[in-house]
């Protein structure tokens, strides 16, 4: 009998361990799928998606904001009449009756017919109470300004995986911190599919996407957009832009370019016209340049004001290459004042050549050429210098008055910037702010990038400039009672090895008022076909904007 | 020996009280997420109505706007030049 007792014992033992194991398998093994399944049965994880972030002009207003847009779908089954439906979907959001009927197949439960919808035309198809039919609620990319500012501001399109994502201008640079993060919130729910109030757990994550204030004032954007379009066709122009910068903090108060497109409908455009030309392009800047020039030789000490140029009574020979002025005056003799004044190349070729190519690289380098400005705006290009072993006494001579070397508007606007700020070079910037989901603020700081030249010879080369408003070829469009410094450049394009004696990118740089400068502004002009002359294209839209830009800041004359 | 009477009884008191509590609560909450539920789509729709008021007050207000309804209303900053390069009559006989 006693055979008995251990018998049942190693049964009862091994009926433990199969339980063990049993409930090992379901509790470890299994434990994850089980945990999924129950969720899945009293609720689960609810996806929240941010907002993405407004993007707000230096007064507020949100230029880039985000609207209630709907997507209407269909639910096939449900669906009585097919053709009928078609015909009236077709009508109503004005899309081929071939289209949407490609879209309804029978065995699905939820097609897509058409995403975008305004609020005010889902109430118009739901009045008609057509079968099947369903609404989903999204936030789309509202611009209550329409188009402008679009090669600054970007826009957003869908990436890979079909989420939406910023490209270029601000909407590529700062896409992560608009974009904001996903959130999941854990929710328990009765047999009737509602909300159990006890079982409800925060969110988890997830947080709206950040707001950027800028810099850009939203009225002196609007004007300049108004006037480089005037511009453009007054002057017959294939297209141009406007950057005015505040000096003294690098920020930027407008970005003007044309032509554009319109960020709410990108995909109808030429994806050449997204990038933003202002930081991208790159050009010969010309006759700009030998402001810039000739405030490295004063700054070094090389001339003064009342240097007198002993090559300047006709053209000069460098290399065997004839440098000309660019109406063939030639003035003998002349000083830097009239050299800026007549925009005389010869003029600049002593002042390139007394300079000499390693200060010139030096002081290109110290205004920022060859180098990234650093502005906040995705896809700026950085033409390179040539390197100093590339330069040849004729590249010094034509850099001299702006030939031969490539810079990128936004480059010419930061390093003239300088001659406006004492010589302080401000790095530019587009976002002053950023205020993140609880309404914090965080400020950017100004960065000063550089001093390139003295505060003494920044006050020199001004009243040089004034000079050559007051007296140079633009002096018939000169605001009256206004000191304002400014050089005018008529760069040529080059063609195939040589330079296109019809056309050329006209521009005119400058800031005002001079005793404290609000803007530092570059017009220019591409190809314009009324004149090829900045004098007579770039300098008069110059000043049509500044004289809007002092009035606007209320700034009377002072002469 | 009445001390440990009193506290026993009133432990049990305790107990059945919130277990009674309890019940009366969790029976009375949980009906509550048709409430929830509720609110949940009013504050949605609300959230949705000022979304779309938002829009119509930013594009009234937007710059681009106002410069059309001036120009509709007779506000010009321009002076509109006309070049007329044929002479015209002063009067077209019908």
């Amino acid at each position: 009998m006693k055979w008995r007792y251990p018998l049942i014992f190693i049964f009862l033992v091994l009926l433990f361990v199969l339980i063990i194991a049993r409930l090992f398998y379901w509790q470890v093994v299994k434990a994850e799928m089980l945990s999924g399944l129950a969720q899945d049965q009293y609720g689960g994880l609810i996806r929240i998606e941010p907002e993405r972030g407004e993007v707000r002009t230096s007064d507020g207003f949100p230029i880039v904001a985000n609207k209630v847009s709907y997507l209407l779908y269909l639910n096939p089954t449900q669906i009585k009449d097919k053709n009928q439906e078609v015909q009236v979907l077709a009508s109503l959001l004005d899309m081929p009756k071939a289209s949407v009927s490609a879209q309804i197949l029978p065995d699905r439960l939820w097609v897509k017919i058409k995403s975008g919808i305004s609020a005010s035309d889902k109430g118009e198809i739901e009045k008609i109470k057509l079968p099947g039919v369903g609404f989903e609620e999204h936030y789309t990319r509202f611009y209550p300004e329409a188009s402008i500012a679009a090669q600054l501001i970007g826009f957003v399109g869908k990436n890979q995986e079909g989420q939406d994502m910023g490209y270029v201008g601000l909407e590529g640079f700062y896409n992560r911190l608009l974009s904001g993060k996903v959130g999941y919130l854990m929710e328990s729910t009765d047999a009737l599919g509602k909300p159990i109030i006890l079982s409800r757990k925060p969110t988890i994550g997830g947080s709206n996407g950040s707001n950027l204030l800028l810099s850009v004032d939203r009225s002196i954007q609007f004007l300049a957009e108004q006037k480089l379009k005037d511009g453009i066709e007054k002057y017959g122009a294939a297209g141009g832009m406007i950057g005015i910068i505040d000096p003294e903090t690098g920020n930027i108060l407008a970005m003007a370019s044309s032509p554009s497109f319109a960020p709410q409908e990108y995909w109808k455009y030429d994806e050449s016209l997204y990038s933003n030309p202002f930081i991208t392009n790159t050009y010969e800047p010309g006759s700009v340049l030998k402001p810039l020039v000739m405030a490295g030789a004063l700054d070094a000490g090389l001339i003064t004001p009342q240097t007198e140029c002993d090559i300047c009574g006709g053209p000069v020979s460098v290399s065997g290459y004839d440098l000309h002025t660019w109406n063939d005056k030639y003035y003998k003799n002349t000083n830097m004042i009239e050299v800026i004044q007549h925009s005389d190349n010869t003029g600049m070729v002593f002042v390139a050549l007394k300079l000499g190519a390693d200060r010139m690289i030096d002081y290109l380098t110290k205004f920022g050429f060859g180098q990234a400005t650093g502005i906040d705006l995705q896809g700026e290009t950085t033409p390179s210098l040539k390197s100093r072993s590339a330069w040849y006494d004729v590249d010094l001579a034509t850099t001299g008055f702006g030939q031969g070397i490539s810079v990128t508007p936004i480059e010419l606007l930061t390093a003239f910037s300088a001659l406006a700020n004492n010589g302080k070079m401000m790095q530019p910037k587009v976002v002053t702010a950023f205020e993140n989901a609880s309404g914090e603020i965080t400020k950017v700081p100004s960065v000063v990038k550089g001093q390139p030249i003295s505060e003494k010879t920044a006050k020199v080369m001004t009243e040089i400039l004034v000079n050559a408003v007051e007296k140079g070829e633009a002096q018939w469009t000169k605001l009256p009672g206004y000191r304002i410094a400014g050089k005018t450049g008529t760069a040529s394009i080059p063609v195939k090895g040589h330079y296109d004696p019809n056309s050329t990118i006209a521009s005119f740089i400058g800031f005002g008022p001079v005793d404290k400068p609000k803007f530092v502004m570059l017009v220019i002009l591409e190809k314009p076909t009324t004149s090829i002359y900045a004098a007579d294209t770039a300098a008069p839209l110059f000043f049509d904007v500044a004289r809007n830009l002092l009035n606007y800041y209320g700034i009377p004359p002072s002469e | 020996m009445r001390k440990a009477y009193v506290l026993i009884i009133f432990l049990l008191g305790l107990t059945i009280s919130l277990s009674v509590g309890k019940a009366v609560l969790q029976n009375t909450l949980s009906t509550s997420g048709i409430f929830v539920g509720q609110a949940e789509q009013e504050i949605n729709s609300y959230k949705t109505q000022n979304a779309i008021l938002s829009e119509e007050v930013l594009t009234a207000s937007s710059l681009t706007n106002i410069m059309e309804k001036a120009k509709q209303s007779g506000f010009t900053s321009e002076n509109v030049l006309m070049v007329i390069n044929t002479s015209r009559p002063l009067a077209v006989k019908p």
